[in-house]
C-alpha cells in the first residue's frame, strides 16, 4: 500500500530541504564574502587614514595621535589598532594597545602587507602593514590592526538570522505542500465516497464534475457498473429461460406419471423424485437470486409503479379466492432495489398472506425516515406463534402442511430482503388478527423534479 | 363450456387436451400465439389457458391484444417463468389467474372449472334445481340423491345451462360452446341431447323457448 498523500508530502519535504540546504549554503556564503569584503575595506581605509596622518604629520607623536583620533583608538584593546615606526627607530602606537605592539611582517621596503595573526592579549586580528617614504626621505612604517572578533559576530549574527528565515520559509512551505496535497485529491475522496454509496447513483457517476485527469477513471467506473448490471440481468435471463427449459418436460413428466398412478401402477418413488427436483430447481433460483443481488448498483424501483402492479394483480387474485385485498401507500415512495426483486418479495408475502387470510389481506407502505421505505403486509389469518417465527424465514421450512407450497415464500422473502441491506419482522397484526409482516427497505433519494 | 389452450409443446397440450375432455369440456388447440389470438377474437370461448412463453407471439402480447379488444374471456395463465414480475405482468395485463409449471393436473383443472363458475357469477359450485344436483367439480348429476349418468355431451350441455342458469341460450349458442372448432356443428343434434336430459333428469328442468332456444330457471 501507498499513500499518494505520503507521497505528495514526502517528495515535497525532500525537495524543499534540498532546495533551502542549497539556497542556505549559496546566500550565507554570499553574504559572509559580502562581510568579509566589506571588514577589509573598513581595514583598508583604516590603513589609508594612518596614512594621511603620517604624511601630514611628520615624526611627532601627539599630532598623529590627534589626526587619527577615532574614539575606537582610545579605549584599551578595543580591537582597533595602528602603529607607526620610523626608519630612525621613532614608535608611535594608538592608546589602544597599551604596552602591547603589532608585530612587523618580515618585509623591508615597498609592498602593502595584509595578514592575519595574533593580535594583543592573543586576539586574532587582520592587519595590514606598508613602508612609507614621505617627500623629506624620511622611511616609515605604517600598520593597522582590527580585530576579527566583530568579524565573527557578524558572520554568526548572518548565519543566525539566515536560519531563522529559512525555517520560517520551510515551515510556510510544508503546509502549503499539504495544503496543495489536499485540494489536488479532493476529487479522489469525493470519488471514493461516490463509489461506497454507488447504489444512489442511478445513472452513474458524473463524469463532468471530475477535473479532466479523474475524468478517464470515473468513466471506466461507471462502464464497470454498466456492465455489472448487465451481467446481472443477462443471469437473470439466463436462469429464467433454464427454468422454462426444465419446467415444461417436467410437467409432461408428472401428468404421465398422475395418469400411470391413477390406472394403479407404482409411480410414487418416480413421482416423489421428480418432487425433489422441481422443488431443488425453485430452490436454486432463488438462491440464484438472492445471491445475483449483492452487486446491484444503481437500482431504483418507484413504488408507485411497483405496488401499483402488485395491487392490480392481488386484487384480480383475491377474487379468485373470494378474499379482500386492500393496499393504501404513499406517493413517490422509492427504494434501493432491483424491481424485479421487490416484486419478487411482495409476490412471495402476498401471495402467502392471501393464502392463510380468512377474508382479507391489507398492504401499507410509507416513508418511515429518510432511510428507510415501511412497508406492512398483514392477514386476518391464523398467523404464527411467537416462538416459530424465526423458523417460519428458514429456507424450506414448511410449519403447516395443510396448505399447499414449498415453504420457500418467506425464506426467498427475507434472503432477499436482507441481500438489499433490509429488516423483516413478523408480528401479530394488532387490527386484523393474522400475521403481520414488516419490512424497512432501504429507501432512494426522492426524485428530483426535473 | 369451450377452452381455447394456447400451448406450443405438443406433449403437454395434449395432455392438458385429454385431462379437460375427460371432465366434460371441449378444447381448442393453438400452438402459436398468432392462433391463439386469432381464435380467441373470432371464437366464443369460456376460457382461455394461455401458455406464456410461445412461437410466433408471445403470450403477453396476444393477452394485451385480446384484452384491448375487448374481449372479458376469462384467462388463465400458464407460465414457467418462476419470477414474481413475470406474473404480475399478466396479472397485470388481464390475465385472471395463473398457473406455474410444473404443475399437477388437478390443480389446473380445479381453476379452470373455478374461473368459468365465477364468471358465470355462482359462487356454489354445486347447482340445485328442485330434486336436480349437478355438481361441477365432479359433473355428477343426481336426481333425488340418486347419481344419474349422463354422456360426456349431455354433460357438455347441461354444464353449459346450468352455468347459464335464467338465461336463454339459443341452439346456436349452445352449439358453439359445446362442439370444437371445425368440429360437425349441427345444432339440431342439441335437441337430441335435451330430449335424453329430460329423459333422464325429468322434463321440468329445460324449458323450451320456442324457435328461440332453452333456459333453466331460477337455479340456486
Amino acid at each position: 500500500m501507498t499513500s499518494l498523500r505520503a507521497r505528495a508530502v514526502s517528495g515535497g519535504i525532500l525537495w524543499a530541504v534540498v532546495i533551502i540546504v542549497l539556497g542556505l549554503a549559496g546566500i550565507s556564503s554570499y553574504m559572509t564574502a559580502q562581510t568579509q569584503a566589506r571588514f577589509t575595506d573598513l581595514v583598508q581605509a583604516r590603513h589609508s587614514q594612518a596614512v594621511v596622518a603620517v604624511s601630514n604629520n611628520g615624526a611627532s607623536a601627539v599630532n598623529l595621535v590627534r589626526a587619527i583620533g577615532d574614539p575606537v583608538y582610545q579605549r584599551p584593546f578595543s580591537g582597533q589598532y595602528w602603529q607607526v615606526e620610523g626608519s630612525e627607530g621613532q614608535l608611535y602606537r594608538s592608546p589602544s594597545l597599551v604596552d602591547a605592539s603589532l608585530p612587523r611582517p618580515n618585509t623591508t621596503q615597498g609592498g602593502r602587507v595584509a595578514r592575519e595573526y595574533r593580535g594583543p592579549n592573543g586576539d586574532p586580528v587582520f592587519g595590514i602593514a606598508e613602508w612609507l617614504t614621505l617627500p623629506d626621505g624620511s622611511l616609515w612604517h605604517i600598520q593597522v590592526a582590527s580585530s576579527l572578533r566583530s568579524l565573527e559576530a557578524d558572520t554568526q549574527e548572518l548565519r543566525q538570522t539566515l536560519l531563522t528565515a529559512f525555517a520560517i520559509i520551510a515551515f510556510v512551505g510544508v503546509l502549503g505542500a499539504l495544503a496543495q496535497v489536499a485540494v489536488v485529491l479532493q476529487p479522489l475522496n469525493t470519488l471514493r465516497k461516490e463509489v461506497s454509496t454507488r447504489w444512489e447513483h442511478e445513472n452513474g457517476l458524473s463524469v463532468d464534475s471530475y477535473p479532466i485527469e479523474v475524468a478517464p477513471l470515473v468513466t471506466d467506473i461507471n462502464s464497470l457498473m454498466d456492465r455489472n448490471r448487465e451481467i446481472m440481468s443477462r443471469s437473470r435471463r439466463q436462469a429464467a429461460d433454464l427454468a422454462h427449459a426444465i419446467k415444461t418436460p417436467s410437467a409432461i413428466m408428472r401428468n404421465e406419471l398422475d395418469t400411470l398412478r391413477s390406472k394403479g401402477v407404482a409411480v410414487q418413488d418416480s413421482i416423489d423424485a421428480l418432487d425433489r427436483l422441481d422443488a431443488q430447481l425453485k430452490r436454486s433460483f432463488a438462491r440464484m437470486r438472492a445471491d445475483g443481488t449483492d452487486g446491484a448498483v444503481g437500482v431504483v424501483t418507484e413504488l408507485d409503479t411497483a405496488l401499483g402492479r402488485m395491487k392490480r394483480a392481488f386484487e384480480a387474485l383475491s377474487r379468485n379466492s373470494d378474499k379482500t385485498f386492500s393496499a393504501t401507500f404513499d406517493e413517490g415512495l422509492r427504494v434501493r432495489m432491483d424491481q424485479s426483486d421487490f416484486e419478487e418479495v411482495m409476490g412471495n408475502l402476498l401471495d402467502n398472506a392471501l393464502k392463510w387470510a380468512a377474508s382479507q389481506v391489507r398492504l401499507s407502505a410509507s416513508q418511515a425516515d429518510q432511510g428507510t421505505v415501511m412497508i406492512t403486509i398483514s392477514d386476518d389469518g391464523p398467523g404464527i406463534p411467537k416462538e416459530e417465527r424465526s423458523r417460519a424465514m428458514d429456507s424450506g421450512q414448511r410449519l403447516d402442511t395443510s396448505k399447499p407450497g414449498t415453504g420457500l415464500g418467506l425464506a426467498i422473502a427475507s434472503d432477499l430482503v436482507h441481500a438489499y441491506g433490509g429488516k423483516i419482522i413478523l408480528s401479530q397484526d394488532e387490527d386484523l388478527g393474522g400475521l403481520a409482516v414488516q419490512l424497512s427497505l432501504p429507501a432512494a433519494a426522492a426524485q428530483r423534479p426535473d | 363450456m369451450r377452452i381455447l389452450l394456447a400451448e406450443d409443446e405438443p406433449v403437454l397440450a395434449g395432455q392438458i387436451r385429454d385431462t379437460l375432455k375427460s371432465e366434460g369440456l371441449t378444447v381448442d388447440i393453438a400452438s402459436d400465439g398468432a392462433e391463439a389470438q386469432y381464435l380467441g377474437e373470432t371464437e366464443p370461448y369460456d376460457l382461455i389457458i394461455l401458455d406464456i412463453g410461445m412461437p410466433i407471439r408471445d403470450g403477453l402480447t396476444v393477452l394485451r391484444n385480446l384484452r384491448t379488444g375487448g374481449n372479458d374471456v376469462p384467462i388463465l395463465m400458464l407460465t414457467a417463468r418462476n419470477d414474481w414480475t413475470d406474473r404480475v405482468d399478466g396479472l397485470d395485463a388481464g390475465a385472471d389467474d395463473y398457473v406455474t409449471k410444473p404443475f399437477h393436473m388437478a390443480e389446473l383443472s380445479a381453476r379452470v372449472r373455478a374461473m368459468i363458475r365465477r364468471k358465470a357469477g355462482k359462487s356454489n359450485p354445486v347447482f340445485t334445481k328442485d330434486e336436480v344436483s349437478f355438481d361441477s367439480r365432479t359433473n355428477q348429476v343426481m336426481v333425488n340423491g340418486v347419481p344419474a349418468s349422463l354422456t360426456a355431451q349431455e354433460i357438455a350441455v347441461l354444464s353449459y345451462l346450468f352455468h347459464n342458469a335464467g338465461r336463454l341460450v339459443s341452439r346456436t349458442e349452445l352449439s358453439e360452446h359445446i362442439y370444437q372448432y371445425e368440429g360437425d356443428r349441427d345444432s339440431n343434434t342439441i335437441a337430441v341431447f335435451v330430449n335424453r336430459l329430460r329423459k333422464k333428469l325429468g322434463n321440468d328442468l329445460i324449458e323450451t323457448v320456442r324457435g328461440r332456444g332453452y333456459v333453466i330457471k331460477a337455479a340456486a
